[in-house]
């Protein structure tokens, strides 16, 4: 489904990837680790196709075509999906509304007619209990004043509702407490399935206590350096990064 | 992201959708402004005597006075001599009594304006003044309004039909002297809208005025008095639109509120004048001046204005809080782009006790656009309890464009309580990839933007305006990204 | 006679009253009078009229004449300053009387080897080229002084003494610099018209305390300007507190220049006076620069106070803080207007205005007009206004805990002004400015204020 080669990426001229080489199939979970700043949310901004990144040389294919050619909105349309780190505020403009301007242009893009109200209304809410979000969310403003896990349990929600071929999960974890860590989880988990993949970015092991990942991959100094099974990741807790971007560095 | 610069050149080339003329055989006076040309339009009007005496009275006062320049504005100077006062499509001598003996042109530019006077076909609810250069073409509705006993006709016609209501009320809430602009309308305005709800009486349908300016050279001159007896209420929306042409054209219109014991009076604008062209050449001087004079205890009166077109807009709505715990509103999105200027807003004078009032201002700039606030709030000393709030938002689109706030806040009681809140931002990088990330393209992100940001005034238009208003801004900010 | 052909005598005798005096050694000084004075001639009387004075009529100075002398008299022997300065040692010390600079009351004991604190005229002689330099800076001449009005060019003209102080390249000044402006109004109406500079260069940082007090029961008028540069890197912490006597009138300019990461944060108080206004100027040179201007002004009587903010963006990524305070009683009158301009240039701009009121009585009143103007997109722009009175649920409050009406008003009079005082670093100066806020605003009904 995705292959990235050599891949390097730069923003104002500073060199972030230096070198990615990633392949992810069908049905296949993996998980990127990493300490600060190696290079994990530039990854995530350059497949979603976020300006100010600048690829210098290597190349992503996605579905067999040259995903850099595609600007953002058309990635999403093909079946991107980025679960955002800070998933971004938007004040006046409603929840509800947003979610169908969205599910409707990947419909389009699908060759789908646009949902009715009624089925759309139906859908959103059942997508809703499996995160367990409060409905009167819905009708809000996007993300405005929400809390931090409400934020990201409302970009599962969109996760569920788009039904990406690809999801990226960017530190969804991070500023989560334990028990909206285990719902965003389940939530990630109910749509897991043999013709979608994930990409699950965190700094911390503990995510993948509840989603287990098919492969893990260490990223640092904009490399991958190491890939393994969730064992790997075991590891890392226990010893930390410098046990592993040490060895890289030797 | 930065600005892309086929879109800024999008939204500057995206055309104005009503700049088309309408060819009729129109009595039209000659440029320029005297005492003959004054008497000439009263007669042609055939209006009584005080009538006459009341524009030459405003007339000898207007020589008397200079235009303002206190405004946020560039405004290249008007040659008063050079506009013709009264333009009138030709037709039967005395003016039309139905819709059959209107001149068929004239309804296929209504037509286009996307405002049908046909009655069946008119939307449902909303009776429709027309008025076309200086005269008012057609009233809609006017049966059913009447068994209502609310009088709902042109001011040529009030004029002749009530002289005792308007000679009553015209100029009590705007005084000829008010400002150079109001002073030139009173000496020469030629026809505009009246409305009279009798006491208790809840008007059974919207009422509408849609105004156009046709004829080249020629200024507009409307004029709109608004009277709510007692305990009565009416919603009242207007629409302006105006052809392409090279020069610009002045519209200098007066309206006058007036809302007695426990009336309400609701007024919307969708103001959708020529702008210009991308040069800045041509386009409408819309310098207005808007009052409603909240008389009567718990009186309300609201303001609701969308304002995209105009090269120049000058304008206030402005309320006297005269009635103890009456009310005064003012919502408002102005959106200038290319060289157009806006300098808008409002006046809230609180003399009753208990009065409140609302300010919420919403400006949108992009291209090399202009956008100002400018408001006062006042607390007269007798205004115990008094309460205002103002929140005034300003988007940025470009980097060529401006966005003032100067608001001026005078209080003289201390039981008052006056809040003011002003922001400026600009529509985000990340909010727009956070929208495209989610397969939206950049144009409907950036109108989903600005339709949340305008959401507080929207909600406070009546249903089909608020429809129109939000596909006005739709089209206007065509391609704008920042 | 009307009050304008009033006026007009008043200008006329302003104007003519005085001889400028020549200075033999300093061409460009001369020079700068002269066309000041010159441009004294062209300006029309403020009126309310012009925008700038919409609120703030002059009607009270016409009534004085008001009259310059460029020598000080006789300095009373008796003369005290206990009441209002540091304990000895604490700060590096000056002293002006009628805008003079008295060397016996002046204390500079240990002052570090190039750092040059002083009196103006004094400072001609020895840090001539520097003086010379500032006060002739093109960046700041279109907004500044001379440029902008009558009494800015009455000042220039009549430029003699005042304050400088230059901080060396990066020198950190180890203790306060403390500046007592006292005016003694024995007798006459005064025309006082004091001239500051203040360099802090590259790099060097000061704390500098200026403060306007007053003896005497007779009119005067204070038309003071200081010019203010802290260049690149540097750091001023300025407080001026401005607390004089029921007769004074005050008039201060103060004009700010901050280079590329420089740092100003300014605490105005203005707690007392028949007639003052302060008018305030921040631009910037360089990027990356923040200015803070804090303020507190309390009314009382018939006082009227007026501070004019005008704080111009036009470096990229500069940001400022204006937040201002105002207590208004009796039948006292505050203007405040604060203007922030944002240049098209000036993207990535972060600037927040804020103005707050309280009213506490009927006759009490507050004018005030805060704006933005920005010609530039990628900005973080707010302000915020508010005027209300003492929330009556907060004092019930009070007193249901057995604290009497008017303690309960002072409590949340004084802690509304709590985030002022907060600023205020040093604890001797804080308690000073705590009581004087209590005495100007609850000392009894009728009684002077000073």
């Amino acid at each position: 489904m995705l292959q990235i080669t050599d891949l390097h990426a730069a923003i104002d001229n500073k060199p972030i990837l230096l070198g990615l080489n990633l392949t992810v199939n069908a049905g296949e979970v993996h998980a990127i680790m990493g300490p600060n700043a190696s290079g994990k949310s530039t990854l995530s901004h350059v497949l979603a196709g976020k300006d100010g990144y600048e690829v210098t040389q290597g190349s992503i294919v996605y579905k067999g075509q040259n995903l850099l050619e595609l600007p953002t909105e058309e990635r999403a349309r093909q079946g991107i999906f980025l679960a955002m780190q800070y998933p971004v505020e938007l004040p006046g403009v409603n929840n509800m509304v947003f979610l169908r301007e969205s599910l409707n242009a990947i419909r389009r893009a699908r060759g789908e007619s646009d949902i009715d109200a009624v089925a759309f209304l139906r859908l959103v809410k059942e997508k809703a209990r499996l995160v367990h979000l409060d409905e009167k969310l819905l009708k809000r403003s996007v993300n405005t004043g929400f809390s931090g896990g409400e934020k990201k349990r409302n970009e599962i929600l969109q996760m569920a509702l788009l039904e990406p071929a690809l999801a990226i999960l960017d530190e969804t974890d991070s500023g989560l407490d334990i028990d909206a860590l285990r719902v965003v989880a389940e939530g990630v988990n109910a749509l897991r399935s043999p013709q979608r993949a994930m990409i699950v970015v965190t700094h911390y092991q503990r995510l993948l206590d509840y989603i287990e990942p098919d492969y893990v991959h260490v990223l640092a100094n904009g490399k991958i350096i190491r890939s393994g099974t969730k064992q790997l990741a075991r590891e890392l807790e226990e010893k930390g990064y410098g046990w592993i971007t040490g060895g890289a560095a030797a | 992201m930065s600005v892309l610069p086929q879109d800024i050149e999008k939204i500057i080339n995206s055309s104005y959708e009503h700049g088309f003329v309408t060819d009729i055989d129109a009595d039209t006076v000659p440029a320029g402004l005297d005492e003959a040309v004054i008497r000439l339009i009263s007669s042609k009007k055939q209006e009584p005597q005080w009538m006459l005496d009341y524009r030459l009275k405003a007339f000898a006062h207007w020589q008397t006075l200079t235009g303002p320049v206190w405004a946020h504005l560039n405004i290249a100077p008007i040659d008063y001599q050079a506009i013709s006062y009264y333009s009138a499509p030709k037709s039967k001598a005395d003016g039309p009594k139905s819709l059959d003996e209107i001149d068929p042109q004239l309804l296929e530019t209504y037509k286009k304006l996307g405002i049908p006077l046909e009655e069946q076909k008119a939307l449902a609810g909303i009776a429709v003044d027309a008025v076309f250069d200086s005269v008012s073409v057609a009233t809609t509705f006017r049966t059913k309004l009447h068994e209502a006993g609310v009088i709902f006709c042109s001011m040529s016609e009030a004029i002749r039909e009530y002289p005792e209501l308007v000679q009553q009320h015209l100029g009590s809430v705007v005084p000829y002297k008010d400002n150079f602009f109001a002073c030139l309308n009173a000496a020469v305005f030629t026809d505009g809208t009246f409305v009279y709800i009798p006491e208790g009486v809840r008007c059974p349908m919207e009422l509408s005025t849609y105004f156009r300016i046709n004829e080249a050279k020629t200024g507009q001159f409307e004029r709109t008095l608004i009277v709510a007896e007692k305990g009565s209420y009416v919603s009242y929306l207007e629409g302006c639109t105006a052809p392409m042409r090279d020069e610009n054209q002045l519209h200098a219109a007066v309206v006058e509120l007036i809302a007695m014991e426990d009336a309400q009076i609701k007024y919307s604008t969708v103001q959708n004048w020529y702008p210009g062209d991308t040069h800045g050449r041509g386009g409408i001087y819309n310098f207005v001046t808007k009052r409603g004079d909240c008389r009567g205890d718990r009186s309300r009166i609201s303001w609701t204005q969308v304002e995209t077109g105009s090269a120049i807009t000058w304008k206030y709505p402005s309320c006297i809080l005269r009635g103890n715990d009456s009310t005064g509103e003012f919502y408002s999105v102005a959106v200038t782009r290319g060289k157009q200027q806006a300098d808008t807003g409002t006046k809230m004078i609180h003399l009753g006790r208990n009065t409140k009032s609302t300010i919420v201002s919403k400006g949108i700039s992009a291209g090399e656009g202009q956008n100002t606030y400018r408001g006062l709030v006042r607390m007269s000393p007798r205004a115990e309890n008094a309460r205002n709030h103002t929140q005034c938002d300003s988007l940025l689109i470009g980097d060529q464009c401006g966005a003032h706030t100067f608001p001026y806040i005078e209080v003289r009681n201390p039981s008052a309580d006056v809040e003011h809140e002003a922001t400026t931002s600009k529509i985000s990088e990340d909010q727009l990839f956070y929208c495209r990330q989610r397969g939206l393209s950049e144009e409907d992100a950036v109108s989903m933007i600005v339709n949340g940001f305008c959401k507080e005034v929207f909600n406070q238009l009546p249903m089909e305006f608020a429809v129109e208003a939000q596909k006005l801004l739709s089209v206007t900010l065509e391609g704008a990204v920042g | 006679m009307n009050m304008s052909e009033t006026g007009r005598q008043w200008l006329h005798n302003l104007i003519t009253q005085g001889q400028i005096l020549p200075d033999q050694q300093l061409d460009w000084l001369d020079q700068n009078r002269q066309a000041a004075w010159q441009q004294m001639q062209s300006f029309e009387l403020p009126d309310r009229k012009q925008e700038a004075w919409r609120y703030t009529s002059i009607d009270r100075l016409i009534k004085y004449n008001f009259l310059h002398t460029s020598e000080l008299s006789e300095i009373l022997p008796g003369t005290e300053i206990g009441e209002w300065i540091l304990p000895d040692n604490s700060s590096y010390r000056l002293v002006f009387i009628n805008g003079h600079c008295v060397p016996r009351l002046c204390n500079i004991q240990g002052l570090p080897r190039n750092v040059a604190i002083g009196c103006l005229r004094a400072s001609m002689s020895t840090d001539g080229e520097v003086i010379r330099h500032y006060l002739s800076n093109p960046l700041f001449k279109q907004s500044s002084s001379t440029a902008r009005d009558l009494f800015a060019a009455l000042n220039t003209a009549y430029m003699d003494d005042g304050l400088f102080v230059h901080i060396p390249k990066n020198a950190a000044l180890d203790r306060p610099i403390e500046v007592l402006h006292l005016n003694l109004a024995m007798d006459n109406e005064l025309l006082i018209l004091p001239r500051h500079l203040v360099v802090i260069d590259e790099g060097a940082s000061a704390t500098l305390i200026e403060r306007y007090v007053s003896q005497g029961n007779h009119a005067y008028f204070s038309n003071n300007a200081c010019d203010i540069f802290v260049n690149g890197n540097a750091r001023l912490s300025h407080y001026r507190i401005q607390d004089e006597s029921a007769q004074s009138h005050h008039l201060g300019r103060v004009n700010i220049l901050q280079g590329a990461d420089s740092n100003y944060k300014g605490v105005y108080l203005a707690l007392g006076g028949s007639w003052s206004r302060c008018d305030i100027d921040a631009r910037f040179s360089g990027k990356g620069a923040h200015c803070d201007i804090i303020g507190l002004y309390t009314v009382n009587a018939k006082q009227l106070t007026d501070f004019h903010l005008n704080v111009l963006h036009n470096h990229a990524h500069c940001s400022s803080r204006e937040n201002f305070r105002g207590i208004i009683a009796g039948s006292g009158r505050a203007v405040f207007d604060g203007r922030i301009v944002v240049e098209k240039h000036a993207q990535k701009t972060d600037a927040q205005l804020t103005n707050k009121n309280l009213l506490l009585s009927l006759d009490a009143e507050v004018d005030t007009k805060p704006q933005l103007e920005i010609y530039a997109d990628d900005v973080k722009c707010s302000h915020g206004t508010t005027v209300g009175q003492i929330d009556p649920k907060q004092v019930f409050y009070i007193r249901s805990r057995g604290i009497d009406e008017a303690m309960a008003k002072k409590m949340l009079c004084l802690g509304f002004a709590g985030e002022i005082f907060d600023q205020l670093d040093l604890p001797e100066v804080r308690s000073f400015v705590e009581q004087r806020v209590q005495n100007n605003l609850f000392a009894p009904q009728g009684q002077d204020v000073h």
